[in-house]
């Protein structure tokens, strides 16, 4: 009998886990284990180089151009997000707008989409002589309008918009969701307190959507950090002019697949481990309050 | 229920909801009408005009047979199609054990797969294609399958786990009693009634696969093993020397067609599944 139950347990267990053991994990381990060699793709032979891939990171100037950039994309898109998911969660809730189910389904849209497709499209609204901006803005101006937005050295700004747009329905369904857990009792004794609809926002909504709030921004950072490489690879191919639009996932891959300096490319896959835990704790810091009570 | 909004800023509200729903739905509705225009019509009129008569049809019949999306497209149904079941029973059976049975390490396997989704996988792709490769299962749609079964397996358990947790307990009990085996419960009681959770799972997965770029980039060289994002990609790419527009946005709507679809049929599951993750926490 005790034996008839360990047998399926290990049935049911060990499939997934040596799938995932041998696919995933060994993998991440492997990448760390690399960045202390000097390998080059193929032969048997691993030379200890000890930090040596590391210190030569430091002097890497694209490297320093990578990180500014991924945090460029991080910072922009957690105040894009929040701003914009904060605004459409509250107008979908609070606000008590008809049709409130349907702009939810609506503005999910895009995240159905692939980063692929959403990049191309993009893409063709950037280009400088024959997409949708330029084309627009010359409506206003003498001289037709070619800023070449992918092609500048500040293009980074320019993937932030499709990134939003991208994914902004993801955050707005989780802090709806945040605020229609808010018990009503509590928007109604308000009510008969006075308080204002702007008071209310920052001392019930907010405070009891924090939970969302800060699962939504540590969503952001970790699929920044591992997602960006599809939108700059689609819209601005080997990262834009000089660098412009390279993130550390784009570099670490050229570098792999286009250059063959695999150890290289592997200590840029742990400077990124260490800066997605390092952000991520720095913000579970930052985003701490004191949870509120519900009575 | 009285709402005590100034009226004002419920208009500001209604007007900026309009104006995001527009932002959302123009670019695709743009994407099936641009679909259908030659270059002709993209270098002289206007990006927002309506395409001219008589509308360019040939353009997906062009990426269909000439660009092999046919074949692309059979590539991306077979894998997300395997890829999905292959990932769901294995969350499931996984999910099941670790919700319903107390034995040694039962949380510490929670944690494993729950630290997956904290982990950068950029670190991981170059061992992963030269242990695919050792395997030659790379430019290997078996290996693409592997790999995205794997990656569906941690955000299974997770849901699940906690759907497997809600069922009473009185059912595994009951069937015991009746001399049912542990398979026979799993297979015939527990997983028919878990059926809602495996079903929002498989939603979310098939959505995720279906829209993958890194791996597929990273594991298929062979053009005719692409799967479509990979082909839209390289189709762009293309576009620097040789412009197409008509047949790339045809493109696009091939991949956009089956999830709008499918969005529109699983909605409720789908945005339903992420709100109720969210207030469980």
């Amino acid at each position: 009998m005790k034996l008839q139950r360990n047998l399926f347990l290990a049935s049911f267990i060990l499939p997934a886990l040596a799938l995932y053991f041998l696919f995933a994990l060994y993998p991440l381990g492997k990448g760390i284990y690399l960045s202390l060699f000097d390998w080059s793709g193929g032969s048997e032979t691993y030379n200890f180089v000890g930090l040596d891939n590391f210190k030569a990171l430091l002097r890497d100037g694209v490297i320093l151009k990578s990180i500014r950039n991924d945090y460029i994309l991080i910072i922009g898109k957690v105040l894009g997000f929040m701003v914009l998911s904060i605004i459409f969660a509250i107008g979908l809730t609070r606000f008590r707008i008809k049709g409130s189910g349907f702009y939810r389904a609506i503005f999910f849209i895009p995240n159905v989409l692939s980063v692929v497709v959403v990049g191309v499209l993009w893409r063709y609204i950037y280009n400088p002589n024959i997409g949708f901006l330029n084309s627009f803005i010359s409506l206003f101006t003498e001289k037709e309008f070619n800023f070449p937005w992918l092609g500048d050295q500040w293009s980074i700004f320019a993937l932030l918009p499709p990134s939003i747009w991208a994914g902004v329905g993801y955050t707005v369904i989780l802090l709806v969701a945040g605020i229609l857990n808010i018990p009503d009792s509590l928007y109604e004794s308000a009510d008969i307190e006075g308080a204002s609809q702007w008071r209310q926002f920052w001392s019930i909504s907010l405070p009891l959507m924090w939970e969302q709030v800060k699962t939504s921004v540590l969503w952001i950072v970790m699929t920044t950090l591992n997602g960006a490489f599809v939108i700059v690879t689609i819209m601005t191919f080997e990262g834009g002019t000089d660098n412009a639009t390279q993130v550390l996932g784009s570099y670490l891959y050229f570098n792999a697949f286009k250059y063959g300096k695999f150890s290289y490319a592997a200590a840029i896959g742990v400077l990124i481990l260490v800066l997605s835990l390092l952000t991520t704790v720095v913000l579970q810091r930052l985003m701490k309050r004191e949870t509120v009570e519900l009575s | 229920m009285q709402v005590n909004v100034n009226p004002f800023w419920r208009w500001m509200m209604k007007i900026f909801l309009v104006v995001w729903s527009f932002c959302v739905l123009y670019p695709v509705v743009w994407t099936l009408l641009a679909a259908l225009k030659n270059n002709q019509q993209f270098m002289l009129n206007k990006p927002w005009s309506f395409p001219e008569l008589p509308l360019i049809w040939e353009n997906y019949l062009y990426v269909w047979d000439k660009y092999q999306f046919s074949s692309y497209f059979i590539n991306s149904v077979l894998i997300t199609t395997f890829s999905t079941v292959f990932g769901v029973l294995l969350a499931a059976m996984t999910a099941y054990v670790i919700a319903r049975f107390a034995f040694r390490g039962n949380g510490l396997l929670y944690m494993i797969y729950l630290s997956y989704m904290m982990l950068p996988i950029f670190l991981g792709i170059i061992p992963l294609f030269f242990l695919l490769n050792d395997f030659s299962l790379t430019n290997n749609p078996i290996g693409l399958i592997i790999v995205y079964t794997v990656t569906a397996i941690p955000f299974g358990v997770f849901v699940l786990v906690g759907f497997f947790k809600t069922l009473p307990k009185e059912l595994e009990e009951s069937a015991a009693i009746d001399g049912a085996s542990h398979y026979v419960t799993f297979f015939r009681i527990m997983l028919p009634l878990a059926k809602p959770g495996l079903v929002s799972v498989a939603i979310i997965t098939v959505l995720n696969i279906w829209n993958e770029y890194i791996f597929a980039l990273l594991l298929i060289n062979d053009p005719t093993k692409y799967t479509i994002p990979v082909a839209i990609a390289v189709m762009q790419a293309e576009m620097q020397y040789r412009t197409e527009w008509g047949p790339l946005f045809a493109s696009l709507i091939i991949s956009m067609g089956p999830v709008l679809l499918f969005y529109m049929i699983f909605q409720r599951q789908i945005t339903g599944g992420i709100a109720a993750g969210a207030v469980k926490g």
